[in-house]
């Protein structure tokens, strides 16, 4: 195709596959330099300026993060949490590695164990042991959320994980499970 | 032998293992020889081949009477011939509600029954027998095994009948109560002691059945036929019933009528005649609604569909139901059929023995629904599943059992759903059971259940 | 009577033509044809379909009724379909219906994700469930055993675990009760189900009702990673599929070899692993110090002192090689002692054999397949009890003898598990097995010709081997023990015809794990690799002997341990400590215990290399986990030494090695890895394999029947024998699981003999023997026991009967003290 459109050109074109038909001219601005051009030049600036100075009387928009948070939306996903059951205090978490399955980061580690029926962990016969979620690695997507089948994990609000050490990052079974500073404020309606 | 009739109104009893029942100490073998008894047996034994014998039973086109209706002389000549082990076996298992029709046999005229199967025996080929009996029947039992040591001490059993040199063991062996035992794979396996569950089919009894070697299994009614059938021949037998349901048939009647027991009838007379005539018609005020032709297990017929049917198993099959063992149990109008479903329901989930998903699973799923559905405690949608399940146990179990629930339950949901659909609006069926139910109470007809309920002769 | 063979028939399923033998059951036809019916009671290792699941109902032309095809075998010409709407029907009932009772908690239940059920559900059920009533409930979890939990509340009731019991293990302990839908799986009684195969049941479960102890809870199967060895704790070798998780097993299922194990595993091999992790196991090299004690030294140190100790005493050091030693190891060891020292000492296995004969018997014509005792005509059992020797070879009798109608004879001195199976049952006396072979042999030859006690017992053997079609002879190692029984079993194998058929043949059940491996690669007095012709050397017997009077200086123990395993423990503990020892062990074992140097050793969820079964079946022992740290591999440190006294090893890597091994032996030569592939290979299924034991040694002398057993010794006398206890075992007493199973030492006698001595049932006794050792049992009394004899269990923690053996088993007589007053062990 290319080559038969070439052999009909005579002259180069960088656009060798296009007919002359096709090529639609464009009118460009005016050159620039000269008086007129200095005036356009001035002309926008001022009219970029009418917005900054229009917006100056508003105060300041900057965040004094750490001093103060952006809020989130109800459904951001933050730090997990782990959850209780609030009436008996057992782990709502039955360590059935379901979240770990789903997990396309591979962050979740579980080992389950046998309930002590004399001394419950958890409502049913198992029970995490070991519930770890490496964040360096998650990337807060919520399957685990959405493949927990008793509600246990849950994504909070918290956005605030950084640390100085990779291993600091593996969160366990007891940071999971406790009741989280919740810094992040929470959008409000209409925000 | 002439079969002697007793006059009724209407409809007359064909008397041919009945003949002699009323007669005082029949049980004894003295008593039995001296009204004719063991004449069939010595002519079996000396005038006749086994081939006459089994040529003798095809041509008499004797159908099982315990519930299949097949044909048994068919059966014993599927057992393969040669020198082997081979077992004949007494379906004495009587358990199926409503048939109380093999005790009366048992009880009154055991040597009938004995003479039958030696018979059978030697048309068979087989010279071990058994009576597998339900626990339950200690009387007739009892009076078998006197029976059997009487047979012993005549020489009509051990190792030399009547003088031939033939060998024909027989014991008596009492179940333990279990209703799947009188499925012929599950009567084997508890008699071979093990835990009674149907076997898988094929291969069939007749090919291996008790301890591995082929067996001949056939019921009372079915074996006590047998003397009379070689005395008189099988043409004199064919004279009776009907073309496809040669014979007579002990018909046990119970329920809502006046006369309830055993009556022999001729096949092919019309139900009508059995349930007004020979039983006396409905027992109370109200009017009858249904009927189950053939044991608990058979589908329900309504009075105005099976009244003026002939009673045989041709016909009833045509109606959609089935001779079964039969034994008609007579609902009056005053009955709930939707405690009449729940009370067969219960009755089959209590027998489920567990071996196949669908009847173990299915029956106890049946029984929770229609136990709601009677407490007023279902929903429209549960009719739906409990039709819809019925017909998911149908042809899917390993035995019969699952079915023999199915098909009454989907019968009586099929011809009275507006009772069912009233027992969902109304909130149960007791408010619809005590309003002027003569049962006081108990919706329920009285259903000889076999060990419950006496029986007329 | 060989295995029938079944002409092809061609069938139509779903539109496939399959091609399948007449007779197959309808399932595995459209199995092999990948057409897949779901199935939940049917396995065909349990025997006959009991038809009970429907779940594989299929619809087939011309016959009304939807039928099972678990049960239906296959005709020319059928048509079948699987997934009409009829059949559609039924399996979505069919799965409603078997999740009415069933708890629907898989997130908790540890069968999720491994599910047949939860498969089963999701492919061919209807998806969701109308049912809306309470579910059936039982106490949970109920201990079945110490081992397993059951849970009545998953149960589907598909009859498989109590068909195991029933039918392949034939304990028949397992049952159901109750009825109905309250059908539970349960033990009479609410016993404990004590059975060394149980662990089985936990794999035939298609639900999580039946789980075991030792894996409950630990992980998903996405958690975890499946690899295969060859179980090597002991002859039976079974296939094996390790589950790891985070570089750790955390169980052992079955890995399906019919040529070898049929797909079962005893419970020693399911949860030994349990050792693996022991806390006391050794890792690290040791050396015992003066203070007796042992502390860890580095490798490069304990290469040294290996080296020098081996170098100093030359040709006066003994090797012996036993347990999961693989073949590599012992072609390696057969080298170090015969090229780099000079030596000619090495030995494996318990009892002497002898080169020669084992030359004769490694005949392949003479050598029978595991799977050729399904079809035997007969099979004998001869001086083994397989069950607490080679557990799954029991299984395979059992299930000849059951299902295909296999005569079994059983001749041994203590009884044996399969006594009640057995058509007709021999005793003879320890030490007599001789004479009571050659009296067979001879009764077989000529009916009526055997006389004297056992003449009653031998004619009936004779009779169920006489006419059999194709006999196979399972014996045990230790006959050898015996020189002249032997000759006299090859005798037996000449009038029984066996090296005319093809499915017929003879079995060794050696002590040792690879027993066969290790004889073949060179360590055997008198024979180097693949048998071949070796200056003559002293067998495993003489050791004790010449280690006790300094005639060897070293002894090198390869995963041996002869102070607990072999005849004569006193003798070994005196010669263990007067040597120098280097013990190549996992555990202070008794031996270990006495060593000088101790090398940590792999296990075979560590080990690379190969093993053969005793039926000639080479398979590789695969490295899955990492060893622990540091640990060098066995042959890796054994061709260091090797390095080190100047032989030319001439490889560097393990599949290196392996083809070093097998082109430097005449049976494995040209076998490679790929060859191995899953299933092992028979070096005698190979081409050429006749030709490649090398003829020679001695021939075995044919023994004259000799008098009467019973004749032996004294009148009253009360000859000692040894029997072994599958429990009996290092590996039980270091895994937690299994420890409860070791066995308390018991004193077996005969019905007379304990009247005789007043001895009761219980009662503790003092046993000793020869010059003063005693030990301390239980008293068991047993019928089917020849009176005359008794027996300890050889190889128990405590008391061990080997202690009190002498170097030749059978020869001593013991005597028998009561410890405790007859009263006194009434009342308790």
């Amino acid at each position: 195709m290319h080559a038969k459109l070439n052999q009909d050109k005579t002259d180069w074109s960088p656009f060798p596959y296009l007919q002359e038909a096709d090529v639609i001219s464009v009118q460009r601005g005016p050159e620039a330099g000269g008086a007129a051009g200095g005036w356009r030049a001035l002309r926008e600036t001022m009219r970029g300026m009418k917005t900054t100075f229009a917006r100056l009387v508003e105060g300041p928009v900057t965040l004094q993060y750490p001093e103060e948070k952006t809020a989130v939306y109800p459904r951001f996903r933050g730090r997990h949490k782990l959850h209780r059951f609030t009436d008996t205090g057992l782990e709502k978490c039955v360590g059935c590695s379901l979240c770990a399955a789903a997990c396309p980061a591979d962050c979740i580690r579980v080992v389950a164990r046998e309930n002590d029926p004399d001394d419950r962990v958890s409502a049913g016969e198992r029970y995490a042991e070991v519930y770890e979620i490496n964040l360096a690695r998650c990337i807060f997507c919520g399957y685990c959320e959405i493949a927990c089948p008793f509600d246990a994990i849950t994504m909070g609000h918290d956005y605030e994980m950084a640390d100085y050490n990779r291993a600091d990052l593996i969160f366990t079974k007891e940071m999971l499970l406790a009741e989280p500073i919740e810094r992040a404020p929470l959008k409000r309606e209409g925000e | 032998m002439p079969p002697t009739k007793t006059k009724t109104e209407k409809t007359t009893e064909t008397r041919i293992l009945f003949r002699n029942i009323d007669e005082p100490g029949l049980s004894k073998i003295s008593t039995y020889k001296r009204l004719g008894g063991y004449k069939s047996l010595v002519k079996a034994y000396t005038e006749m081949t086994p081939e006459d014998l089994l040529a003798e039973l095809e041509a008499s086109d004797l159908r099982g009477r315990g519930g299949a209706g097949f044909s048994m002389g068919k059966k014993a000549s599927f057992l393969p011939r040669g020198d082997m082990d081979k077992y004949l076996c007494c379906n004495a298992d009587e358990s199926e509600p409503g048939t109380f029709k093999d005790r009366e046999l048992m009880q009154k005229n055991p040597h009938q029954l004995i003479e039958g199967m030696v018979i059978a025996a030697r048309a068979a080929g087989a010279n071990r027998c058994f009576i597998y009996i339900r626990g339950e029947y200690v009387l007739q039992a009892d009076t078998l095994d006197r029976a059997v040591a009487e047979a012993y001490e005549a020489g009509y059993l051990g190792e030399d009948v009547c003088g031939t040199g033939e060998q024909v063991e027989l014991v008596v062996h009492r179940g333990a109560g279990a209703y799947i035992c009188g499925e012929e794979t599950a009567l084997l396996d508890s008699l071979e002691g093990k835990r009674g569950n149907p076997r898988l089919k094929p291969p069939f009894p007749a090919v291996e059945g008790l301890y591995g070697g082929p067996t001949l299994i056939n019921n009372v009614e079915t074996l006590s036929n047998l003397p009379h059938i070689v005395a008189s021949g099988a043409e004199w037998f064919r004279s009776f019933g009907t073309e496809q349901s040669p014979g007579t048939k002990v018909v046990s009647v119970s329920g809502d009528v006046a006369k309830p027991g055993n009556y022999e009838i001729e096949l092919g007379v019309p139900v009508r005649g059995i349930i007004d005539d020979l039983a006396g018609g409905a027992s109370g005020k109200a009017k009858l609604k249904c009927f189950f032709p053939g044991g608990s297990s058979s589908p329900v017929l309504t009075v105005e569909e099976g009244m003026d049917l002939p009673y045989s198993f041709e016909a009833m099959a045509d109606a959609g139901s089935m001779l079964g063992s039969g034994s008609i149990i007579v609902c009056d109008e005053e009955t709930s059929v939707v405690e009449l479903a729940l009370r067969v329901a219960r009755f089959y989930h209590h027998e489920s023995c567990g071996k196949c998903t669908p009847c173990r699973e299915g029956t106890n799923w049946t029984v929770k629904m229609l136990e709601r559905l009677s407490h007023g405690e279902a929903t429209p949608i549960d009719l739906e599943t409990i039709v819809s399940v019925q017909g998911n146990i149908t042809g899917n179990c390993l035995c019969v059992l699952g079915d023999s629930m199915a098909a009454p339950v989907s019968a009586l949901v099929a011809k009275y759903r507006p009772e069912f659909d009233q027992a969902i609006s109304m909130g149960g069926v007791n408010g619809h059971a005590t309003a002027g139910n003569g049962h006081g109470g108990d919706a329920l007809p009285d259903v000889a259940w076999p060990l419950g309920a006496g029986s007329a002769g | 009577m060989v295995e029938p063979i079944r002409e092809l028939v061609t069938i139509t399923v779903d539109g496939r033509e399959i091609t399948a033998p007449e007779g197959q059951m309808l399932h595995d036809a459209a199995k092999s044809g990948d057409v897949e019916i779901p199935v939940f009671c049917y396995e065909p290792k349990l025997g006959e379909p009991v038809g009970a699941c429907r779940m594989c109902l299929v619809e087939i032309e011309g016959i009304p009724k939807l039928q099972t095809s678990c049960s239906t075998p296959i005709r020319d010409g059928m048509v079948v379909h699987t997934k009409t709407d009829q059949v559609k029907e039924a399996q979505n009932a069919v799965v409603e219906f078997l999740l009415v009772n069933h708890p629907l908690d898989c997130p908790v239940c540890d069968k999720g994700g491994e599910c047949p059920l939860q498969d089963i559900s999701m492919g061919w059920g209807p998806g969701k469930s109308r049912f809306t009533d309470v579910k059936r409930h039982f106490q949970k979890p109920i201990e079945l055993s110490p081992l397993i939990a059951l849970d009545r509340e998953r149960c589907i009731l598909c009859y498989r675990c109590v068909r195991f019991s029933q039918e392949v293990a034939e304990d028949e302990q397992l049952q159901l009760l109750e009825r109905g839908d309250r059908t539970f799986v349960g033990t009479f009684d609410d016993r404990p189900y004590d059975d060394p195969y149980h662990g089985n049941v936990i794999e035939l479960c298609p639900v999580g009702a039946l789980t075991t102890y030792t894996y409950r809870f630990r992980a998903r199967p996405w958690d975890i990673e499946d690899a295969g060895s060859v179980c090597t704790l002991c002859s039976s070798q079974c296939n094996v599929k390790f589950s790891i998780r985070d570089e750790e097993v955390l169980r052992v299922l079955a890995r399906d070899n019919e040529d070898v194990d049929d797909g079962w595993l005893c419970d020693k091999g399911r949860f030994g692993f349990q050792s693996f992790g022991s806390e006391d196991r050794i890792t690290q090299p040791m050396l015992r110090g003066g203070d007796g004690e042992l502390s860890p030294i580095s490798w490069d140190d304990a290469l040294s002192r290996v080296t020098k100790a081996l170098k100093s005493s030359g040709e006066k050091t003994a090797v012996l090689a036993g347990g999961g030693t693989s073949n590599e190891e012992g072609w390696l060891l057969g080298r170090v002692l015969r090229e780099g020292l000079a030596g000619n000492a090495i030995d494996s296995g318990a009892h002497p054999a002898d080169a020669g004969a084992v030359r004769g018997l490694s005949n392949p014509a003479l050598t029978a397949r595991m799977r050729d005792i399904d079809h035997a005509g007969a099979v004998l059992v001869l001086g083994a009890d397989p069950r607490n020797e080679m557990p799954i070879c029991d299984l395979r009798i059992r299930k000849g003898v059951r299902r295909n109608g296999v005569r079994l004879a059983v001749a041994t001195d203590s009884p044996t598990a399969l006594d009640r199976r057995a058509h007709a049952v021999g005793r003879y006396l320890p030490g007599a097995a001789a004479g009571f072979i050659s009296q067979l042999a001879g009764e077989i030859r000529s009916e009526g010709s055997s006389s004297g006690p056992d003449a009653e017992a031998v004619a009936a053997l004779a009779t169920e081997l006489r006419g059999a079609e194709d006999v196979v002879v399972v014996w045990g190692e230790e006959l050898w023990s015996e020189p002249r029984a032997i000759s006299a079993l090859m005798d037996l194998a000449t009038v029984l015809g066996i090296e005319g058929t093809e499915t017929s043949g003879l079995i060794e059940i050696p002590t040792e794990a690879n027993g066969r491996g290790l004889r073949e690669v060179g360590c055997l007095p008198g024979a180097s690799a693949g048998l071949a012709e070796a200056p003559a050397g002293p067998g495993v017997s003489e050791f004790c002997e010449k280690l006790r009077d300094g005639s060897l200086e070293t002894i090198l123990l390869a995963d041996s341990d002869p102070v607990r395993t072999h005849p004569d423990g006193e003798g070994w503990k005196q010669a263990l400590g007067n040597a120098f020892v280097i013990a190549i062990s996992s555990f202070e074992t008794p031996s270990a215990s006495l060593a000088n140097l101790v090398i940590p050793a792999e296990n075979f969820s560590e080990k690379e290399g190969t093993i053969t079964h005793p039926e000639g079946r080479l398979q590789r022992v695969r490295r899955n986990v990492p060893p622990p740290d540091g640990l060098l591999p066995t042959w890796n440190f054994l061709a260091a030494v090797a390095t080190e006294l100047g032989v030319d090893c001439g490889f560097s890597d393990q599949p290196g090695l392996f083809t070093a091994m097998t082109s430097s032996n005449g049976l494995y030569q040209g076998i490679t890895e790929e060859d191995l592939a899953g299933q092992g290979v028979r070096w005698q299924d190979r081409e050429g394999a006749a030709g490649r034991v090398p003829a020679g040694g001695a021939t075995p002398q044919m023994a004259a029947p000799t008098s009467a057993p019973g004749s032996a010794g004294a009148p009253d006398s009360i000859r000692l024998g040894t029997r072994r206890d599958l429990w009996a075992a290092e590996v039980a007493e270091r895994s937690p699981a299994l420890e409860f199973l070791v066995p308390m030492q018991s004193l077996e006698i005969s019905i007379p003999d304990a009247e005789r001595l007043g001895l009761k049932q219980g009662q503790a006794v003092e046993v000793s023997a020869g010059d003063g050792a005693s030990v301390e049992a239980k008293v068991a009394i047993r019928e089917a026991m020849i009176p005359g004899a008794a027996f300890l269990i050889c190889g128990a923690r405590d008391g061990n009967g080997n202690l009190l053996t002498g170097a030749v088993p059978g020869s001593r007589t013991i005597r028998i003290e009561v410890a405790t007053p007859v009263g006194q062990t009434e009342n308790t």
